[in-house]
């Protein structure tokens, strides 16, 4: 039966002395005093069948020495199932699927027709989406294993209880917070193992890191999950999480919760270009509360391959495969051979990546996300239009046409803005320039046409 | 107006597909609505001339529909042929495996279960249908009134009640608080599979005391396949698995068979 069980992984982050950092499924654990939130986490799933490399991004802020992570994996992890990623490789998936702004410019309506035909072919450039998301023996603790990966230092355990685990974390330095021993218990109880992580400073400071590179773990188990609940425990509010799915088979999608595609190809004012990162975070905010906080969102599903308006070139396979896909080789030579040609033909890689960002806090999202991959191919991208009008010299009855059809069209494309935002309709009108000049009208020209231009 | 359950039936899980184009942003796609409902009519049509030529091929047409709403509702495809291979397939399960008149599987799920097996394209969304109370409540009014017709609710709820009690014990013994267990229950598919899938009086047991056991052992089964086996489609593989010990049951316990048209003496 071809079942699409599949995998998980579960994490909790224990950080110290952060003021912000990263957890999408993680806690951050400081001095006794220390109240820490946490922001947007980056998480990459490379999966097919029952096998995963999960890739987590680091964007730790605090002092690195502070820095430690305990991950709830499902099966012990060897050294040999651990690597250390590059953050860029996460950037490109990030901006090769952030939502994405694409601007035409509205062809001279006075051009002969050939020519306009020409000018009227879309001209798309993509603008990424800047600010959106920067976005042991007593205690019943065993050590199942302990090696150093470069600048990490990590050890895997198993235990039987969670006070025990907690005391054994405490004392070799983990500061867990108040809370965890609670929610420790689910995941012991299904024999999943922890993946303790910390840095070596010294080789760090050696190998004149800035950042915390991201941390990869291969494992084999039909469990695919993320363990956000236990990133809740130190932060109140609501936490972004972007995950990144890619599948050899098609579209993921959650199965506990629903997923929601964020509203694309949606005309909105030229203005927006320069503020498109505010923009997107509004109307997020926006899409996230008409759903009652409770989804998940669809913010871009494509064959890595190929994309229509690009934001950045397709990853390549080298990057692919830095970002765990792990099935290239064994396919056919046209994953191998990635033509990238910035959409004009539609290269396939063998690797659909989907987009998931979900905004959760406790109330709404009480389970922990299940994932499940499907044979759904079906692209999809979040997408904002952008026309420029036309501003040259107009002096034609077309143009005349042109420039009386412009400005319900702006009045509409502030609509959207303010229906896909929640701003005020006043604010976006001040920011639009409205067509002033009436357009150069032939004396001639009845009086009515002003109103009914087609009469 | 209504007289035969089946009609009550069309309407309910019509509306639901109504309700889930116009209010959610689901995976459905038209042309694989026309293709169930297409492909399940056509096959009915084709099998009920050819093994009975004699008989009136429209009346099962109701069957046939009811089916097709369902596949469209639950399955979903990639691809228009897998969505016709399902269609075939429940279809065709109704005149192969057959015994005294009653079917091995619910045509449906079998539809949904092969197509699974069989393409790569197809899956199921038990996600989609979100947990909002308002579509629960509807679920359980309209399914109610449906089963009440049809008088099979004894299965739904032997199901139903099984488990949710293994889903609570579980979770509860895991430490979790109540809250992530009726999120696990509050699943629209879950619900709609309650309702719809395992009260098909053809496929179900005649006698109510078998009925109820027979409820009980797939909501069991589920449940391992669910959290020990981490398969999604866990409760349509078990009503799989476990429908053909229907014709088993109906040969120990000989009770009366349901008729569509005699649907108030059984109740």
């Amino acid at each position: 039966m071809k079942i699409i069980i599949s995998f998980l992984l579960a994490c909790i982050m224990v950080l110290t002395c952060a003021t912000q950092a990263i957890a999408f499924c993680g806690f951050y654990v400081g001095g006794a005093d220390a109240k820490l939130f946490n922001k947007a986490s980056q998480v990459v799933i490379a999966h097919n069948g029952d096998k995963t490399i999960l890739t987590m991004a680091n964007d730790f802020q605090g002092a690195v020495k502070d820095f430690a992570m305990v991950v709830p994996v499902p099966v012990a992890i060897k050294k040999e199932q651990v690597h250390i990623g590059k953050k860029s490789t996460i950037d490109k998936l990030d901006t090769f699927s952030q939502p994405r702004l694409v601007e035409y410019f509205d062809p001279d309506p006075c051009a002969p027709p050939m020519e306009r035909m020409m000018s009227t072919a879309p001209m798309p450039t993509a603008q990424p989406a800047t600010a959106a998301r920067k976005s042991a023996g007593d205690l019943g603790v065993t050590v199942e294993d302990r090696f150093k990966v470069n600048e990490y230092e990590i050890v895997i355990l198993s235990a039987k209880e969670s006070n025990g685990l907690e005391k054994w974390l405490r004392q070799n330095g983990y500061n867990i917070p108040t809370g965890a021993n609670q929610l420790l218990n689910p995941y012991i109880k299904q024999k999943l193992k922890f993946f303790v992580a910390k840095i070596d400073i010294k080789e760090f400071n050696q190998a004149g890191y800035k950042t915390l590179r991201p941390l990869q773990i291969a494992y084999q188990s039909p469990k695919f999950m993320l363990p956000i609940r236990l990133g809740m425990i130190n932060s109140r509010g609501e936490q972004d999480l972007v995950v990144y799915i890619l599948s050899p088979k098609g579209r993921a999608e959650l199965t506990n919760y629903r997923t929601v595609k964020i509203p694309s190809g949606i005309e909105i004012p030229t203005y927006i270009k320069s503020e498109f990162g505010s923009f997107y975070k509004a109307a997020f905010q926006k899409i996230y509360e008409r759903e009652q906080k409770k989804v998940a969102f669809l913010e871009y599903a494509w064959d890595t391959g190929n994309c229509d308006p690009c934001s950045s070139e397709p990853p390549t396979p080298a990057e692919l495969k830095e970002a765990g896909v792990f099935w290239l080789d064994n396919t056919d030579n046209s994953s191998g051979n990635i033509q990238p040609n910035f959409g004009r033909t539609r290269p396939q890689s063998n690797t659909f990546i989907t987009r998931l960002h979900v905004r959760y806090t406790r109330d709404k999202f009480p389970e922990d996300l299940m994932f499940q991959e499907t044979g759904n191919q079906e692209n999809f991208q979040g997408r904002y239009v952008m026309k420029h009008p036309f501003t040259g010299e107009i002096a034609c009855d077309a143009g005349k046409k042109y420039q009386q059809t412009l400005r319900p069209r702006l009045e509409q494309e502030a609509s959207n803005l303010a229906n896909l935002t929640g701003w005020s309709i006043r604010d976006i009108n001040r920011k639009i320039k409205y067509p002033t000049t009436s357009p150069k009208l032939d004396p001639n020209t009845p009086f009515w046409q002003n109103i009914w231009p087609n009469k | 107006m209504f007289r035969d359950p089946r009609d009550y039936q069309i309407g309910f899980l019509a509306t639901f597909l109504g309700l889930g184009i116009l209010t959610r942003d689901w995976s459905i796609k038209p042309e694989l609505i026309i293709a169930s409902i297409g492909t399940c009519c056509l096959t009915q049509l084709l099998l009920t001339s050819l093994s009975q030529p004699d008989q009136n091929p429209l009346p099962a047409l109701k069957s046939a529909l009811i089916t097709s709403l369902g596949l469209a509702l639950l399955l979903r495809a990639d691809r228009i042929g897998t969505m016709i291979l399902a269609g075939v397939l429940a279809i065709a399960s109704k005149f192969i495996f057959t015994t005294d008149q009653k079917h091995w599987f619910n045509p449906a799920n079998f539809g949904i279960i092969t197509a699974l097996l069989l393409t790569p394209d197809a899956w199921i969304s038990p996600g989609q249908w979100g947990d909002d109370w308002w579509y629960l409540l509807l679920f359980i009014g309209m399914g109610g009134i449906v089963l009440r017709r049809v008088g099979r609710w004894d299965t739904s709820v032997a199901f139903f009640v099984t488990y949710a009690l293994l889903e609570i014990g579980r979770n509860t013994w895991l430490g979790w608080t109540l809250d992530v267990s009726i999120h696990k229950l509050m699943s629209g598919s879950l619900l709609l599979f309650t309702l719809f899938m395992i009260t098909d009086p053809r496929s179900i047991p005649n006698d109510r005391s078998a009925r109820i056991l027979w409820s009980i052992t797939i909501a069991g089964l589920a449940f391992i396949l669910r959290n020990y086996f981490y398969i999604n489609e866990a409760i349509f593989l078990a009503l799989f698995t476990l429908s053909p010990l229907t014709i088993l049951l109906d040969k120990l316990r000989l009770a009366p068979q349901f008729n569509w048209h005699h649907s108030k003496e059984i109740i």
